[in-house]
């Protein structure tokens, strides 16, 4: 059996983890997504991916819901933990890495899975993570997991829904073409995406035709953790994060490890004093990337005057590229100034204008226009009752 | 005898996979049902010793199959993989048709008297074949290529919604032009 | 036909053809563990174990199963891409051996690169989910950009050594390598070696803008198999690209079987080395520089080649 403990140690060691970011933690998250890298671990973009599920902070009804959903859907062996504070990080953890190591604590857990089939038909309009509009579930798992994630699907024929599922309904695409539209939903849970956004997408073929944006639980809200403590590094930091979900998205690897070392440098109150010459490397790094601006460059393009009409902040003009370098730049400054008035808050942006701003584009353009935007996780939260 | 074992199986493999493309109820399994099938075929020509024309035969089809079945899921918009459907249409008419071409198929190799082998195979079979085929007829050969090119583009540019005008604007003037989505290029 | 410089081993050799290709996938998926680790930051020794733990994990992890998932065609898009790899490095000479002396090895090759696109494309229709599904269709795209370039990339060493078969074509470039007065195909080549592999900037089908593509619900050893294809693939690349452009066995010193096998492994590694340093290359942009600019570029080069080649007998 030494050989078979050495095995599970070693995938121990190598677990990858799922995040749930619950609005108002985001510094939770950015703590244990620190950590995490840190010790080797890596971040899942799926549910299939991820053998730890880790919930930062306490969600509300809707969010609960989605993450039960999603711990249905690992494949396990599996371990869920909960982080309620940066602080607590290292500690979940240690916990989640001797959990998966746990080999009768697995067994059972499949077991009880797998006793557990056909108890667990739920009624449609649950919502579900962002993967994939079956709600697809583990072998031996929930069986009936997939309905749920036709909630959006506006039609109930059932004689035409093989396993469940209702067969789509048609309409034009961009180019005059009549094709199946797909009702698909990004978010709340979703690898490099803002905490609590929704897009109910209407897809024909990858082309998202419509979109309604909304935030989970809009009642629920947490306070961010550290209000008082708004300061110039804070707001840096914020940028930092942002800029390497984009760079993520768009696959510049490098540049985004960058960026996030940069963030958790700002985050350390005694963080090494090279920051502003570190987010300045980075700033020209990804300022020479030529096949970085070819990729980004003429995506949800905002003029001056879209601006006004759709009243969003001017930070937002240009293209993807241009808010690229526009986060790295407020980083720059608000390290230099310390806390300034900048430093207050990230301008709002209504809720409903990440919907249009994505209508017409691809899936996956719509994703780097949407980490293009810099949101606040919490910012779309202040405008919910204006939408 | 290795080979003729092999040819045999091949054999039985392309002919099955040929028949499941009209038993199986989904598109994406007929398509590739149809691909298994032909590359039994490609294989069968390798042990030919044709190996050019048994290597492309692969290639081309597997490559079609799969552009085949992007626009037959396009067209026919259907669930991915949920809904079976039957892959016949027509049945009567089809049935009698195939048996007739079968039939007659079947007779032209049964009676007509084979020749037998004079000489020796050349060493480039495939060169030879291909002189065989189209040596004074080259540049038609040429030409016809070219035509079918020009054919695609042009059913693609009459399909097309889009003309230069909505790209371009009125005067032909605008730049880079008004693009559902930019290229990558940036005309 | 073939040429006499090189001996047809016997079959039973596919053995260690086939663990000498698992090995240059470790050492591709060690190289990537190690930069990776160092770019996120993390101890350097999870770099060195990465691959081991990955498979370790993957081993020990369950499979899973979606709603109406086509299982047939999923497990076999996810499984296909090893033997392609497989069959692929059957045609490419170790110095003086080959497994498959074929007489049109280069065409094999093409053949066999372009079951990638039905592979690919089941394994993201097989499990019956948008962004997988996303994720298939992403790669044709790809597919429709890179393939005539590559092909006529294919066709440049080809015309120079006049002949299909891969070991002629080492041969033919003892003076001088192919790569030094046809880089252009060798780029396209590469180019093309990272598509099959959806490696780096051509990884748009497994990305994580469309959380994972292809690979968003493949777990446990179906996930292992599509990440070993992955691995496997860009090592046959790497291989197959050592007797087209950079000269086979040539080499000082070393016997021809080493030279092979230095060469493929640097150019390995400066494969795995180009994804952490390049961004993605969108579909939708590719496309277009694929037919407007690669095909012409790659059929201006072949012209070259040809007059040279014309030229030169």
């Amino acid at each position: 059996m030494g050989l078979t403990s050495m095995l599970h140690r070693l995938a121990a060691r190598h677990a990858h983890v799922l995040l749930v970011e619950t609005p108002g933690h985001w510094l939770t998250r950015v703590a244990a997504e620190h950590h995490l890298l840190d010790r080797g671990w890596r971040l899942a973009q799926s549910p299939a991916d991820a053998d730890v599920l880790a919930v930062c902070g306490t969600p509300g009804v809707e969010l609960a819901t989605v993450a039960d959903r999603l711990w249905q859907q690992m494949p396990g062996p599996r371990v869920r933990i909960g982080i309620e504070s940066p602080e607590q990080v290292r500690h979940a953890l240690d916990i989640a890495e001797a959990d998966l190591r746990d080999i009768t604590r697995q067994q059972t857990d499949s077991r009880v899975r797998r006793g557990g089939r056909g108890d667990q038909t739920r009624p449609d309009g649950h919502p579900t993570g962002g993967h994939g509009p079956h709600g697809d579930h583990a072998k031996g798992g929930d069986e009936h997991a997939g309905h749920a994630g036709h909630a959006g699907v506006a039609h109930g024929d059932m004689d035409m829904a093989p396993a469940g599922i209702p067969l789509a309904n048609r309409g034009e695409d961009r180019d005059g073409l009549e094709l199946d539209v797909l009702h698909v939903r990004l978010g709340p849970v979703l690898a490099y995406w803002p905490a609590g956004l929704v897009l109910r997408c209407t897809l024909s073929g990858d082309v998202i035709v419509d979109a309604q944006a909304s935030l989970t639980d809009p009642s629920h809200r947490t306070p961010e953790h550290d209000s008082a403590s708004r300061s110039g590094r804070l707001f840096a930091a914020r940028r930092c994060d942002n800029a390497a979900s984009l760079l993520a998205l768009a696959g510049a690897h490098d540049a985004a490890s960058g960026a996030r070392q940069v963030r958790d440098i700002l985050l350390d109150p005694d963080g090494a004093a090279d920051a502003p010459a570190r987010l300045a490397r980075l700033t020209r790094t990804v300022r020479r990337s030529w096949l970085l601006r070819w990729s980004l460059r003429r995506l949800g393009s905002l003029s001056r005057s879209d601006l006004v009409n759709r009243d969003l902040p001017d930070t937002l003009e240009g293209d993807a590229h241009d808010r690229l370098l526009g986060m790295l730049d407020r980083a720059s400054r608000a390290v230099a100034e310390e806390s300034s008035h900048r430093a207050t808050g990230q301008p709002t942006v209504p809720v409903e204008a990440v919907a249009e701003l994505v209508r017409g584009w691809d899936l996956a353009t719509a994703r780097l226009i949407v980490a293009s935007l810099d949101l606040d996780a919490a910012a779309p939260a202040r405008e919910v009752s204006r939408v | 005898m290795v080979s003729h074992v092999a040819f045999w199986v091949l054999a039985v493999v392309a002919v099955l996979a040929g028949a499941a493309v009209f038993i199986v109820n989904s598109m994406a399994r007929a398509s590739y049902a149809l691909a298994v099938s032909f590359i039994g075929v490609g294989l069968q020509v390798l042990l030919l010793q044709q190996n050019y024309v048994g290597v492309v035969t692969i290639l081309m089809m597997v490559m079609e199959m799969a552009v085949m079945a992007v626009y037959m899921i396009m067209f026919m918009g259907m669930n991915p993989a949920l809904m079976p459907m039957s892959m016949v249409h027509d049945k009567r008419h089809a049935l009698a048709v195939s048996i007739g071409v079968f039939v007659l198929l079947a007779a032209g190799t049964l009676i007509v008297p084979w020749p037998t082998r004079r000489g020796t195979p050349p060493a480039d079979v495939t060169m030879t074949l291909g002189e065989e085929l189209m040596g004074p007829k080259m540049l038609v050969m040429a030409a016809v290529g070219v035509v079918m090119a020009a054919t695609i583009v042009a059913g693609v540019v009459l399909a097309a919604h889009q003309t230069r005008y909505d790209r371009f604007g009125d005067d032909l003037r605008r730049r880079p032009a008004d693009d559902p989505q930019p290229g990558g290029v940036g005309r | 036909m073939s040429d006499p410089s090189v001996t047809v081993v016997p079959a039973f050799w596919a053995l260690g053809a086939a663990g000498l290709l698992g090995l240059l996938a470790s050492v591709a998926a060690i190289v990537d563990g190690l930069l990776s680790a160092r770019a996120a930051g993390a101890a350097a020794g999870t770099g060195w174990s990465r691959p081991a733990g990955e498979v370790a994990r993957l081993m020990w992890q369950r499979r899973r199963a979606t709603v109406a998932a086509d299982t047939l065609l999923w497990r076999t898009g996810g499984a296909g891409l090893l033997v392609m790899a497989l069959m692929i490095v059957t045609v490419v000479p170790l110095g003086a051996w080959t497994l498959f002396d074929l007489d049109v090895g280069v065409v094999w090759f093409n053949a066999m690169d372009v079951l990638a696109w039905a592979f690919v494309w089941l394994t993201g229709w097989g499990a019956n989910s948008a962004h997988a599904l996303v994720g298939g269709y992403r790669f044709l795209a790809y597919g429709l950009a890179y393939e005539l370039p590559l092909m006529f990339a294919l066709v440049a060493p080809a015309v120079a050594a006049s002949s299909l078969n891969v070991g002629t074509i080492a041969a033919a470039q003892q003076g001088l390598w192919f790569v030094t007065w046809m880089p252009l195909a060798f780029l396209v080549f590469c180019m093309g070696v990272l598509a099959i592999a959806m490696w780096g900037p051509f990884s748009a089908a497994v990305a994580p803008d469309v959380a994972g593509g292809v690979s968003a619900e493949l777990s446990g050893v179906d996930r292992l198999l599509f990440l070993g294809g992955r691995y496997a693939l860009l090592a046959a690349g790497a291989a197959f690209a050592v007797p087209m452009f950079l000269g086979g066995g040539a080499g000082p010193l070393l016997p021809a079987w080493l030279w092979v096998l230095v060469k493929t492994l640097a150019l390995l590694a400066a494969l795995v080395w180009l994804r952490r340093r390049l961004p993605v290359v969108r579909p939708d942009l590719f496309m277009e520089i694929g037919w407007v600019v690669l095909l012409p570029a790659v059929l201006l080069q072949d012209l070259l080649v040809a007059g040279i080649a014309l030229a030169r007998s």
